[in-house]
């Protein structure tokens, strides 16, 4: 296909308005021994036959049930969300600069700051950034640039990805220091916590539900973190904060998370968005754009990207952070998610949420040869980590044959960790996760498929 | 523009007011008018070692941001925390209620290599 | 103006409801429970339809207006592209999915790696990276670490004033100081120029090609043998891939290195902000710094190996944003070498007809000819107090969006201007008529209309001063 518009008389006047006798002569400046050869590139299709050949290649890949989490969720997408994010306006639309001109974007990313406030109970947020593990970094050098220490002690229960981001981030610019997770509560303890931090610590990176799960008692840790004077990063599922502490609540002073939950679908993990929330001394030293509300000459109310003097194209060097495009659109998903579900119906979401992971973990425990891997009062959102003795691949396998996406082999997957330096106790960890299953349960998973779940199960 | 005699000045338009070992520094009329609105500064912390022609507070206008140096080496003694919250004072009155910072010096010899008024005015 | 969201009615039912076929069991202990109200708006679906649907209406966007914002690439968006990227066998898969049952996605994800190693001359890329900025994060690592593994100390990067600050911003997120080069009126780099400050501490040379003032860099040639000579890496801002595709490749001008942005050369909307991709393309000796995974093929089937012990690591979790690897992928196959080719030349004939009828009336700093864009700097026709940013708003009383303004910053009150090749004559035509009677015509016979625009618009001319020194973020 061919998107130009120009026919041949058009093209010809143009030729020579400029003034010379084909479009080649444009290119004079590019020296001759540089010339391409005609590239080898296959394509020239039709519209119609784009069609076929990608639902030929999509058709390579399998859509399951999911009972896996670690990160990325199956979740219930209203259809209103792909109504508004699927209108030419917004996704055509470039950064809005020109700020009358750009109203409807600049007011949605205002009512979603405005939403990941409420949610987080922090007092400014910003218009984006990547996605959490990327908004985790950011979190972690905003806490470097305001108080000028050079440690950061990281939770190692925080999702291996974004453990192995945050390295790549700022292994040359802070001594990073993972704190162990208790393999037998599946949290970060207070000794832990204690017995690291100290007058150089910069901040605390701590995720809850962790990689495993659980919810972690963020208050404690929050409060240990700041009497040292240290930045405290929550890192948290936002869908989880419907009935979970905010972070505003045990007084976190950063929170950050993967938006993907609030209304982004799966994609194998990309394009979603990063969210990060701060109190409002930090504001001014937020990465990305910000938009703020004010007001034209006739006193209309009006919206404009904001505090750009933070930013890269103004501060080149010395910007808070280089980002420029960041997930506008995945957070416009984010901001019409929210908006309708109302206190009472998100609130809802997240305790099906939790009542589902509850059936499946009370009925998958309860079967021969599995059992809970953390202590017994050990509280979930929608994830749980289980113990079995029979053959991993096999089950997996078998689930696989039913359309099942099970759950995440955690003895293979915590190889990813490989990036932390080894300890004693990372490795007496990573054995002790052997043989260790995680499972997700959505509000997507009905009550029939778990069953069907366990009864698979039960007969491996 | 508004050059006071009575004050020093820098290349890099900062203003120096000298009182005894004390310089209270800011910047000058025609700095402001050439940042335009300022919408947000950042100043130093009081103690801090600061060495001269090192970059100590920031200025930052809706579209730009400068740094401003210091014009002798000294120690931070005191800061103008009034214009953190009301930023336009700098512009409004930038010899008066907008200084910026004060410094204790630590070399005569600096405080007499800054311009006069009038090598300022030939400068701009 | 309209409501904000937490100003509309409030709905009897809200706009999404749910029911658990499971009882629901969610008593948490109090220590981690949610006390704070949430503060969610409870709107019917019906309101927040319209609310949504005139919010978006108070958008210029490509789909509603010419959109020659210099520099973006605003080009056409592939409706084919956005329709494929859809079908559900691509958005409901799950990163953590066996190799096996994820085929079409990696088949996808390294023919457009081969595809992207034929356009640019490089020999392998990486699809990870999200944008731009965090392309060209990733490249300077993967510099910063090629020379630690040949033991060598080099702390520096040179990017010349007229790049992007991205340039700058990324390079010193990697930690490498900055030495700033002055480039030429037309925004060229001058070999002479640069081997004055070409010294055993730099590691890279940033740029942008054709430049952002729209020039070519004649002296490639030069400029990549005396930084070569240096031991340095050059490295390759493909902001503007769009004025050179099949006609001259980074890898053949000597580019070591490189990033490309999806969202602008290979048509992948911008969503107002994102998200976008990033690619960085390498010669094969810096390959082993590339991050993780790579996609390879093993007997008759895609895997993806992590096993790369130089590798810089991650730059975010998982793959990339897979959907605009797909559209840019869908875009490739529509166009072909042919029309890749053909989509740049038209790009460059575009800009260089608009550059035509404006070079006698208006200055523009880098000459009389131009790649797939151009800046005018019309300071010199404002005979009153006028400014560029008063004709960028009166342009928007008069149904375009803004070019680029007041960048690049070596040219006082520039306009930067990019139509791409899928826009026609008349669009053109129209566009140079309208700018050039504002700026000649208007700016002085009718100045007060341009300060008071613009008038057509959702709002007048946003007071961005208060917006930053009472900054209110949410709604309170």
């Amino acid at each position: 296909m061919n998107y130009t518009s120009q026919n041949q008389k058009d093209k010809k006047e143009m030729i020579k308005t400029i003034g010379v006798n084909d479009v080649s002569e444009l290119f004079d400046v590019v020296p001759k021994d540089l010339r391409a050869k005609e590239l080898n590139i296959s394509g020239g299709k039709t519209e119609q036959e784009l069609l076929n050949c990608f639902s030929d290649i999509a058709s390579k890949n399998r859509v399951l049930r999911s009972f896996r989490g670690a990160g990325v969720y199956d979740h219930f997408i209203p259809s209103l969300v792909g109504e508004i994010t699927g209108r030419s306006e917004f996704w055509t639309a470039y950064t809005p600069y020109q700020a009358e001109a750009s109203q409807g974007t600049l007011q949605t990313v205002f009512e979603y700051q405005s939403l990941i406030c409420a949610l987080t109970g922090l007092d400014t947020s910003n218009a984006s950034l990547y996605d959490g593990a990327t908004a985790i970094a950011e979190a972690a050098l905003l806490a470097l640039r305001v108080n000028r220490k050079d440690k950061i002690l990281i939770s190692s229960a925080l999702h291996p990805e974004y453990i192995k981001v945050v390295k790549t981030y700022l292994e040359s610019k802070a001594k990073l220091v993972f704190l162990d997770v208790s393999s037998f509560n599946g949290t970060i303890e207070k000794e832990t916590l204690d017995a690291n931090l100290d007058e150089n610590t910069a901040a605390v990176i701590m995720q809850s539900p962790n990689y495993f799960g659980v919810v972690e008692d963020m208050q404690v840790m929050s409060v240990v973190t700041r009497n040292k004077n240290s930045l405290f990063v929550a890192v948290v599922n936002p869908l989880s904060l419907g009935i979970f502490k905010a972070p505003g609540e045990y007084n976190a002073d950063i929170a950050v998370g993967e938006g993907q939950v609030l209304g982004s679908s799966m994609n194998v993990g990309g394009a979603t968005f990063g969210f990060m929330a701060v109190k409002k001394a930090l504001e001014w030293k937020m990465p990305g754009r910000i938009v703020g509300q004010t007001f034209d000459k006739r006193g209309n109310r009006g919206f404009v990207l904001t505090l750009q003097s933070r930013e890269q194209h103004i501060r080149r060097e010395k910007a808070t952070s280089n980002i420029c495009t960041n997930a506008s659109l995945n957070a416009l998903a984010g901001c019409v998610f929210l908006s309708g579900w109302g206190n009472y119906g998100f609130k809802k979401l997240a305790e099906i949420n939790v009542s589902k992971a509850r059936y499946a973990f009370d009925r998958i425990k309860s079967l021969k040869g599995f059992r809970s891997k953390f202590g017994k009062d050990r509280v979930f959102f929608n994830e749980f980590v289980i113990e079995t003795e029979k053959d991993i691949n096999k089950i997996n396998e078998v689930l696989l044959e039913n359309d099942i996406l099970g759950p995440l082999d955690l003895s293979n997957h915590y190889n990813v960790l490989d990036c932390i330096p080894v300890s004693l106790n990372l490795l007496r960890m990573r054995m002790s996760f052997k043989n260790c299953l995680l499972f997700c349960v959505t509000e997507q998973r009905t009550k029939c498929e778990i069953d069907k779940l366990t009864e698979i199960l039960s007969k491996i | 523009m508004d050059i006071p005699g009575n004050l020093k000045y820098t290349k890099t338009h900062e203003w120096v007011k000298i009182d005894g070992s004390i310089a209270k520094v800011g910047i000058t009329d025609f700095a402001q008018h050439e940042i335009t609105d300022i919408v947000h500064i950042e100043l130093p912390e009081i103690g801090k070692q600061v060495k001269k022609g090192q970059p100590v507070a920031i200025i930052e206008s809706v579209k730009s941001a400068f740094d401003i140096y210091t014009p002798v080496s000294g120690k931070i003694v005191g800061t103008n925390d009034s214009i953190l919250e009301s930023p336009e004072n700098v512009n409004e009155s930038p010899y008066e209620g907008g200084y910026l910072f004060v410094v204790e010096f630590d070399d005569e010899k600096e405080v007499e290599s800054l311009l006069g008024a009038g090598d300022y005015k030939k400068l701009i | 103006m309209g409501r904000l969201l937490n100003e509309l009615p409030v709905g009897y039912c809200p706009a999404y409801s749910l029911d658990s076929d499971i009882e629901i069991n969610a008593q948490i202990p109090e220590n981690l429970k949610r006390n704070l109200d949430l503060g969610l708006p409870n709107v019917t679906e019906s309101d927040l339809l319209r609310h949504f649907t005139n919010l978006s209406r108070k958008n210029y966007a490509l789909s509603t207006t010419f959109y020659p914002l210099g520099s973006c690439t605003m080009k056409h968006n592939l409706l084919v592209s956005e329709r494929i990227a859809k079908f559900n066998n691509f958005t409901n898969l799950h990163p953590y999915q066996n190799s096996k049952t994820i085929q079409g996605v990696l088949e996808i994800m390294y023919n457009l790696e081969k595809d992207l190693c034929e356009i640019s001359g490089m020999d392998y890329f990486s699809l990870q990276q999200a944008a731009g900025a965090h392309g060209e994060f990733a490249s300077l690592l993967i510099i910063a670490k090629y020379f630690k593994s040949i033991k060598q100390k080099r702390t520096k990067v040179i990017v010349p004033d007229s790049a992007h600050g991205t340039n700058p911003a990324s390079a010193t997120l990697a930690g490498f100081d900055i030495v700033s080069l002055k480039s030429e009126p037309d925004g060229s780099v001058l070999p002479e120029k640069l081997k004055e400050i070409l010294t055993p501490e730099i590691a890279a040379i940033m740029l942008t090609v054709p430049n952002t003032l729209g020039t070519f860099e004649r002296n490639i040639h030069e400029i990549s043998k005396v930084v070569h000579e240096n031991g340095s890496l050059l490295y390759y801002d493909g902001a503007n891939l769009n004025a050179i595709m099949g006609v001259v490749r980074p890898g053949d001008m000597g580019f070591d290195i490189m990033h490309v942005n999806l969202h602008k050369t290979f048509s992948t909307p911008h969503g107002g902000g994102g998200p976008g991709s990033g690619p960085v393309g390498v010669k094969a000796f810096l390959d082993p710094f590339l991050p993780v995974p790579k996609i390879e093929i093993a007997g008759n089937e895609f895997v993806l190996n992590y096993e790369k012990p130089k590798s810089i690591g991650k730059l975010k979790a998982f793959f990339g944003n897979f959907p605009v690897l797909l559209k840019a992928y869908v875009y490739i196959k529509s166009l072909g070498a042919k029309g890749l080719k053909n989509a740049s030349e038209q790009a460059v004939l575009n800009a260089n007809y608009m550059l035509a009828r404006f070079k006698d009336k208006i200055n523009v700093p880098a000459g009389n000819r131009c790649m797939h864009e151009f800046v005018l700097a019309p300071k010199a026709s404002f005979k009153s107090a006028i400014k560029t940013l008063d004709v960028a708003k009166r342009l928007l009383d008069c149904g375009y969006y803004a070019p680029t303004v007041y960048f690049p910053l070596i040219v006082e009150e520039a306009i930067m201007i990019e139509p791409t090749e899928t826009e026609s004559k008349e669009t053109l035509d129209s566009f140079v008529d309208v700018l050039t009677k504002i700026i000649l015509d208007e700016a002085s016979s009718e100045p007060q209309k341009l300060k008071d625009a613009p008038v057509n618009t959702a709002v007048g001319r946003l007071n961005e001063v208060e917006a930053a020194r009472n900054p209110v973020l949410r709604w309170k």
